[in-house]
């Protein structure tokens, strides 16, 4: 089940302007269990248009997307209802802004689930229970989301697709704009709900630090290819990395340069600064 | 003489929550300030009272020694501007040279000027090519560029940024710093505001902001030094200082020393 | 992807790219006026004449016009027939009984199904729409078999068709007009041309710039918000509110959910806007001094005795 994608491209047409490719021939395959997925790549090599394709926003314009049993491509098929796969993968945006509209935060959260005909008692509980899993107290639930912080309209946004109960979970650069603070401790809720229901996260973030710390998987794009899926250590290593336009993590590159520097016997692929104080402890005791 | 100074800035927009609380700050010419501080410590509207945006509960803010007022407001802008942080927002025209005009046409500067200014900082920014395309068709990092542009047109001379990188992507940000830097080394007098540590270490001075009060001032040096009141205000200190920080035992000084060192360079 | 520009405006050269907005508007009311005083269908074929030779010595392609009167083809249509439907005046011209049988009808079906069908092929479009109103005629005029279940006489008067005629054409030469205007002229060219038009409304209390430099701005605006409304119904998709399907109930939500978000967007660019350009020295109502200015020139003044002539004329027309 989950999300397979076979040999899909998009392209984005513009009459006698010509053609953007957005992605190319692409197959994946992303299970509904247990993976915690980060997708990167440069601005415009078709991040957001893969995760489009993932809950039936967009179509193919060729190759086909099997979402949880039904296939999609670029012919509309009348007995599919697109629409009921987007329950089954969740996508949140960038900004919260587009998103939130009602009045209270508990209606704008129960609008998801409410779609999906779930009945008003049975929207109210998925609200209540959203909404903590999303670290912010039931106060908030009778809030105006407008009155909110940024960061806490984000998690409000996150809280009205969790309330969906989807099997993978899709978020558009969650942690932009946070500080570091903020960053950290999203990224630890995402952690935790993977742990706590066992569902596939997929994180699409510019932040190296991140990937290398949270991620167990990562895809690699570049001008709308794929050319890296595989797990985070792995990527690290790869001379391609600059060509791709991704940063080393803060981590390995400060150890490598101690490395270089003072011809030290570690380690540098640390994934936390107490990781990586460790290793230089046992660095110095060789 | 200072270039920008508040003297005891407090500011609220109602009785029950202080936004800036008694703000002291000299910024010298030609200096490079980063004031840091967590998502709701006050920065932005430190930055916007800087410019007359908004006014005061108590205190004064004086632009080259003169007191900014809503009479004086108008001849301090010109000395002054600021890039806000939605390269979108802040785009008024309906092209780019319509945009980069678009203060020069307030300030009535004579036709032959505005196009001479307007190739001249097109150019100096690197938007040149762009000159008659809408906004719809530049990226985030071009459009702020582009209000650089703008502002260095009106001849001013000190510019604030507030968190103007933090709607772009990662390449897009190092690509606006190296600009930024580049009107840093011809002279101009730099008020920059993030919570991005990176973006601080530019610099020549630090001020951390928390809920509203300056918790510290100083070089890079003497910030660094005062890791718990960093982490206080929520912010976090460059991953080679944290690293250092770990290491305790004077086997670890040659170490420590190198990793310092390379913290402060940029 | 961005790429939607703004307006209808394609560059180019010739003599309308070189008029002074203010002309191009002032002339087009004159013109548009004009026409509206011609009475007889001869004065107005004779303006029909004109207009194209003119769109010649324009060197603007007839097609591009031709493209711009698409939109209201339908309207044209309508407007011909419900004239010679309505107008029973002068002599009668054509006296068709028209027969609806049970063949027939099944005939109508028939050629309309083929019609639709044959649709997809976009080049053919108007030939296979003439090519069925004259199968309709056929089919209610010459069929004679089968049981007729009902007749209504065909009546075409003289005057019928004339006024059809002239409605038509004048429509056409009207569209015509304001396509060449919003082909030949930028959106800020044009909006400049209104607002030094607009400076005499000073007098009741009308500023032309402030009302310039809103429309301006909107324009600026309009690929921007088109953007945001896409990604907006994208996120709320997300969410399960699909826009293509859904009871009335729902679509009032969905509305509301696409609508909400675009006003909070809009008041919080508003927000950021003036603070943007009020750090700009801005002041609404003090003088500024613009990068563009506007000139008039010999082509100007020949356009405008152009257009007083054609006004006089039909006055003139009218009055005798």
């Amino acid at each position: 089940m989950g999300i397979q994608f076979r040999k899909v491209s998009h392209e984005y047409s513009f009459g006698q302007k010509g053609f953007f490719q957005a992605i190319n021939n692409i197959t994946l395959s992303i299970e509904e269990k247990n993976e915690f997925i980060c997708l990167v790549g440069h601005t415009g090599s078709g991040k957001s248009t893969l995760a489009q394709h993932m809950n039936a926003l967009a179509f193919p314009t060729s190759g086909e997307v099997e979402i949880f049993g039904s296939i999609v491509s670029s012919k509309r098929n009348k007995k599919i209802h697109y629409n009921d796969l987007r329950k089954h993968v969740g996508l949140v945006f960038q900004f919260p802004e587009y998103q939130l509209f009602e009045e209270t935060v508990e209606k704008d959260i129960m609008f998801g689930p409410m779609n999906f005909k779930v009945s008003l008692e049975d929207a109210k509980t998925e609200a209540l229970k959203a909404i903590k899993q999303v670290g912010l107290n039931e106060t908030y639930l009778k809030r105006n989301p407008f009155n909110l912080s940024g960061g806490e309209k984000k998690r409000v946004s996150i809280a009205g697709i969790l309330a969906m109960n989807p099997d993978i979970l899709v978020l558009d650069e969650p942690t932009s704009g946070l500080d570091p603070q903020g960053k950290r401790q999203l990224m630890d809720l995402f952690k935790q709900i993977q742990e706590d229901t066992l569902k596939t996260i997929v994180i699409i973030t510019h932040d190296m630090d991140l990937v290398y710390e949270y991620a167990n998987r990562v895809i690699v794009l570049n001008d709308g290819d794929l050319v890296y899926d595989g797990n985070e250590e792995d990527l690290f290593h790869k001379e391609e990395l600059a060509s791709w336009s991704l940063n080393v993590p803060s981590t390995i590159r400060v150890l490598q340069r101690l490395k270089t520097q003072f011809n030290l016997d570690i380690n540098p692929f640390q994934k936390t600064v107490e990781q990586a104080s460790l290793e230089l402890k046992r660095g110095m005791n060789r | 003489m200072s270039k920008v100074k508040v003297e005891d800035l407090t500011f609220s927009y109602n009785q029950r929550k202080m936004i800036l609380k008694n703000i002291n700050l000299e910024v010298q010419k030609g200096e490079w300030v980063a004031i840091l501080g967590h998502n709701g410590s006050g920065k932005s509207t430190l930055a916007k009272t800087m410019v007359g945006l908004l006014e005061p509960a108590a205190g004064h803010i004086y632009i080259d020694d003169i007191l900014l007022s809503e009479e004086t407001s108008y001849e301090l802008r010109k000395k002054i501007g600021i890039v806000f942080q939605n390269p979108d927002n802040q785009f008024v025209g309906v092209t780019v040279k319509d945009d980069i005009a678009f203060g020069m046409e307030n300030l009535c500067f004579s036709k032959e000027e505005m196009l001479e200014n307007i190739d001249f900082f097109a150019k100096k920014v690197g938007v040149f090519d762009y000159l008659d395309k809408e906004p719809s068709l530049l990226s985030g990092g071009q459009k702020q560029r582009v209000a650089i542009a703008g502002i260095l047109a009106m001849k001013t001379d000190i510019i604030i940024f507030d968190e103007a990188t933090s709607m772009l992507d990662p390449y897009a940000r190092e690509d606006l710093m190296k600009y930024i830097k580049k009107l840093h080394e011809d002279g101009l007098t730099i008020i920059m505001i993030t919570h991005d540590i990176e973006e601080a270490l530019f610099a020549d001075k630090l001020v951390i902001l928390k809920e509203g009060k300056i918790l510290l001032e100083g070089d890079k040096s003497a910030v660094f030094h005062q890791p718990r009141l960093f982490e206080d205000a929520n912010l976090e200190l460059p991953v080679a200082l944290r690293i250092s920080n770990e290491l305790d035992g004077a086997e670890f000084s040659a170490w420590k020393e190198y990793l310092w060192a390379y913290s402060l360079e940029k | 992807m961005k790429n939607i520009v703004i307006g209808q405006y394609v560059p180019g050269e010739g003599f309308f790219y070189k008029l002074d907005p203010r002309t191009k508007i002032i002339s087009i009311v004159f013109l548009m006026v004009s026409l509206f005083l011609l009475e007889s269908i001869t004065y107005l074929l004779i303006a029909f004449g004109l207009s194209i030779l003119l769109l010649i010595a324009g060197k603007l392609s007839i097609l591009r016009i031709l493209k711009g009167l698409k939109p209201i083809f339908i309207l044209l249509i309508f407007t011909f027939i419900f004239q010679i439907m309505f107008n029973k005046e002068g002599t009668l011209l054509v006296n068709q009984v028209m027969r609806f049988s049970v063949t027939s009808i099944i005939g109508i079906f028939v050629i309309t199904v083929i019609w639709r069908f044959l649709a997809k092929y976009k080049r053919f479009n108007t030939i296979l729409f003439f090519l069925y109103l004259a199968g309709l005629y056929f089919l209610l005029a010459r069929f004679n078999y089968g049981a007729v279940l009902t007749t209504f006489p065909l009546m075409i008067y003289q005057k019928g068709l004339e006024m059809s005629v002239f409605v038509v054409i004048r429509l056409i030469i009207i569209i015509t007009l304001s396509t060449v205007l919003t082909i030949t002229t930028k959106p800020t060219d044009l909006t400049q041309g209104l607002e030094k038009l607009m400076r005499p409304l000073k007098i009741i209390g009308i500023k032309s710039e402030d009302f310039a430099l809103i429309i301006s701005i909107s324009l600026r605006y309009i690929p921007t918000i088109l953007d945001e409304a896409n990604k907006i119904m994208l996120a709320q998709a997300s969410r399960g509110s699909d826009f293509t399907e859904g009871k009335l109930k729902d679509k009032v939500k969905q509305v509301i959910s696409l609508l909400v978000p675009m006003f909070i967007i809009a008041f919080k660019r508003s927000e950021d806007l003036a603070d943007a350009m009020e750090s700009r020295n801005f002041i609404p109502g003090k003088p500024r001094t613009r990068i563009f200015d506007l000139k008039f020139s010999y082509i100007d003044l020949f356009t405008t005795g152009f257009t007083l002539l054609c006004f006089a004329t039909s006055i003139y027309l009218k009055v005798i």
